[in-house]
């Protein structure tokens, strides 16, 4: 044992290098700028919202209209002047990003129940995505203000009759029913937050499987490129403890790697959907009530789920990294591996894995790391037997690859073994 | 003195190639043993046989009275090797490297020291030892992978081409450190394709090539049996 962490420490000391380190700061930051800024633009358009008016029609219903937009936390930056292009070019030197028109008789109109048309200019100064969502309130204001004229219209027609009821007779009260529990609430927003909850999932587990392989069959390749291979085949230690050292190093720095990755990648999301307590609000109630919460054993399940991907991911790399040559060689053996994970990875992204034919299916459930990504839906929805069938087939696929690496690791082939594209090498 | 190593009839195939054909050969205790022959000779492929990194085809070797196929635990803890192309682990400084090794054979701090101190003053490298190896001249490396390979003592070392790659100096002073410990009883078995150094270093060689012994005997006795100047001549006139 104490070869053993022996071994293990000095692996581990090798792979948490000065370019690790700043490779991961580096990304760290990055990361945390961009999330920054996105989130101080994407405030900038949620509290900035000045607008300039142009009211042609000084009405009743125009201020009504006006008052309506300023419940709904708008600035209005009024224009003393009967002309547009004044108003505009005032607009333009006081930096507003908007400008709507009133048109004169627009209350004539509401009286006549006429149509008329309401002008809005968007000054166009960036792409940014604050840019964007300030014109998505706007058309979103914009459509409250329509539903406020209309009732208006409406309610001097037909003061007999409610507007809402005569807008829509037809009303819907929306149920979403988990197995056996049923809770209030639309099946798109339930979806959607739980897509938004979720999202991590499979790029965490995507991340520890791509870093963990990389540093196992990099650190195979090294051996074999520094030349200390064969010394340390003629150590007083086991060659199942070599490997297993070299799995359990790459795995724990590589998952220590994935976690500071996924920080910084929160940290980025955060800037786009903001904080999810904050926005969440009663969503958070319904998604228990329909019992579609983690519970520890839940986690623990995927946990499992997870830890085995990651050892036949780490097995795989092992035996990859015996027929690499070199440090640049391992990165191109890497790539089936990748392949074997982005394939499970972006198929849980966009589409519903049950919803494939049958040999498309079979093929997916036949690659060992599509497993957890299916587990958490699994966990939720109580499909034991398809979680017990992924534990066990990782569990199977585990123990013959690193039956097959320990076997490499103990004859001729660890150092005879070597993939030259069309060509195979015997060494003498 | 007593018999550390035996091989009898080793034999070792590639697919259809025949890399060894039956060698045989014994290396006693506090005996320097030479293999010599040309590239491609088979020097290697013994030594990395009896090191335990390649598996025989045929034959038998021993190491003291271990049989290798039942026992190559036995093997490791007693042997050490020193391939040819030989690195060290470039993060590491000469002293962790060093201390890494040494655990392998005996984790007790006092022993682990013992082996260090031992290895410090093979190596010779002074306050370099405290630099990452990645800076080590090819010289310093080597001198640091022999002082790794005989700071343990250990019953038999196996040194293939010892002195590859370096210059004249480095090359004396591999040698001296190879011929001293030899002098406190540890058996080496080196080879060499170099003769000269053989004859130099060696008690008793053996002359290899295309995976066959051609003659074994002190250096002394091969020059007066094939009437040479030198083992080089030996060997041109054993192969003509």
């Amino acid at each position: 044992m104490k070869k053993f962490t022996n071994l293990l420490f000095k692996e581990i000391r090798e792979l948490i290098n000065k370019q690790l380190i700043f490779s991961l700061l580096f990304t760290m930051i990055i990361f945390y700028f961009i999330g920054q800024v996105t989130r101080t633009e994407a405030k900038r358009a949620e509290t900035a919202r000045r607008i300039g008016v142009l009211d042609l029609d000084k009405s009743a219903i125009s201020r009504g209209l006006l008052d309506n937009l300023r419940l709904v936390r708008f600035q209005i930056e009024e224009f003393e002047t009967i002309d547009k292009e004044e108003a505009l070019r005032q607009a333009r030197e006081k930096n507003l990003t908007f400008l709507l028109v009133i048109p004169s008789g627009l209350n004539e109109g509401v009286e006549k129940l006429e149509t008329k048309e309401i002008e809005t200019y968007s000054f166009l100064r960036s792409f940014s995505i604050g840019q964007a969502r300030y014109s998505d309130i706007f058309k979103i204001i914009l459509e409250t203000a329509n539903n406020y004229l209309s009732n208006e219209m409406l309610k001097k027609k037909l003061p007999e009759i409610s507007p809402e009821n005569l807008k829509k007779p037809l009303k819907s009260r929306d149920f979403v029913i988990v197995r056996d529990k049923k809770a209030e609430a639309s099946a798109s927003a339930i979806v959607g937050f739980m897509y938004a909850q979720s999202i991590f999932v499979p790029i965490v587990l995507f991340m520890i499987l791509i870093y963990s392989s990389q540093m196992v069959i990099s650190a195979i390749a090294l051996e074999k490129q520094n030349k200390t291979l064969e010394t340390l085949l003629t150590v007083p230690i086991s060659r199942s403890a070599i490997v297993a050292a070299k799995m359990l190093a790459a795995g724990l720095v590589g998952l220590l790697s994935a976690f500071i990755y996924m920080a910084g990648f929160s940290w980025y999301m955060k800037g786009f959907t903001g904080d999810l307590a904050e926005t969440a609000g009663g969503i958070t109630k319904i998604i228990k009530e329909l019992g579609l919460t983690m519970t520890t054993s839940g986690n623990l399940i995927l946990l499992i789920s997870l830890f085995l991907a990651i050892m036949c991911a780490l097995a795989m790399a092992t035996i990859l990294g015996v027929l690499a040559e070199d440090y640049r060689s391992a990165q191109s053996l890497l790539l089936p591996l990748m392949l074997l994970v982005m394939i499970p990875y972006f198929l849980s992204i966009f589409t519903d894995f049950k919803s494939l034919s049958l040999p498309v299916r079979i093929l997916i459930y036949a690659i060992p790391f599509s497993h957890p990504f299916m587990t958490t839906q699994n966990i939720l929805f109580h499909n034991y037997r398809a979680i017990v069938f992924g534990i066990l087939y990782m569990l199977i696929v585990f123990i013959i690859l690193v039956i097959l690496a320990a076997r490499i690791f103990s004859t001729d082939r660890v150092l005879t073994m070597k993939l030259r594209w069309r060509r195979r090498e015997v060494v003498l | 003195m007593g018999v550390v190593l035996e091989v009898e009839g080793l034999k070792k195939f590639y697919g259809q190639f025949e890399a060894l054909k039956g060698i045989s050969f014994e290396v006693k205790e506090g005996e320097i043993f030479g293999l010599i022959g040309p590239n491609g000779a088979g020097k290697t492929t013994t030594l990395r046989i009896i090191a335990t990194l390649l598996t025989m085809s045929e034959g038998k070797v021993k190491l003291l009275g271990y049989d290798l196929k039942e026992n190559p635990e036995k093997f490791r803890e007693n042997i050490s090797y020193l391939p040819e192309e030989a690195g060290a682990y470039r993060n590491l400084t000469g002293l962790d490297y060093l201390r890494f090794m040494a655990r392998f054979y005996n984790f007790s701090p006092e022993k682990t020291a013992d082996f260090v101190e031992r290895a410090i003053a093979i190596a010779g490298l002074g306050n370099r030892l405290k630099d990452k190896v990645g800076t080590y001249s090819k010289g310093m490396v080597r001198k640091l992978l022999l002082a790794r390979a005989l700071m343990t003592k250990p019953v038999l070392a196996i040194l293939d081409e010892p002195t590859s790659g370096l210059d004249v100096i480095n090359s004396l002073e591999v040698r001296e450190i190879i011929k001293s410990y030899a002098r406190q009883g540890l058996s080496v078995l080196l080879s060499s394709h170099n003769m000269l150094e053989v004859e130099y270093l060696s008690d008793r060689v053996a002359l290899i090539d295309q995976g066959k012994i051609l003659a074994v005997g002190t250096p002394q006795e091969l020059k007066q049996r094939y009437d040479a100047p030198n083992l080089e001549v030996v060997f041109r006139r054993i192969v003509q």
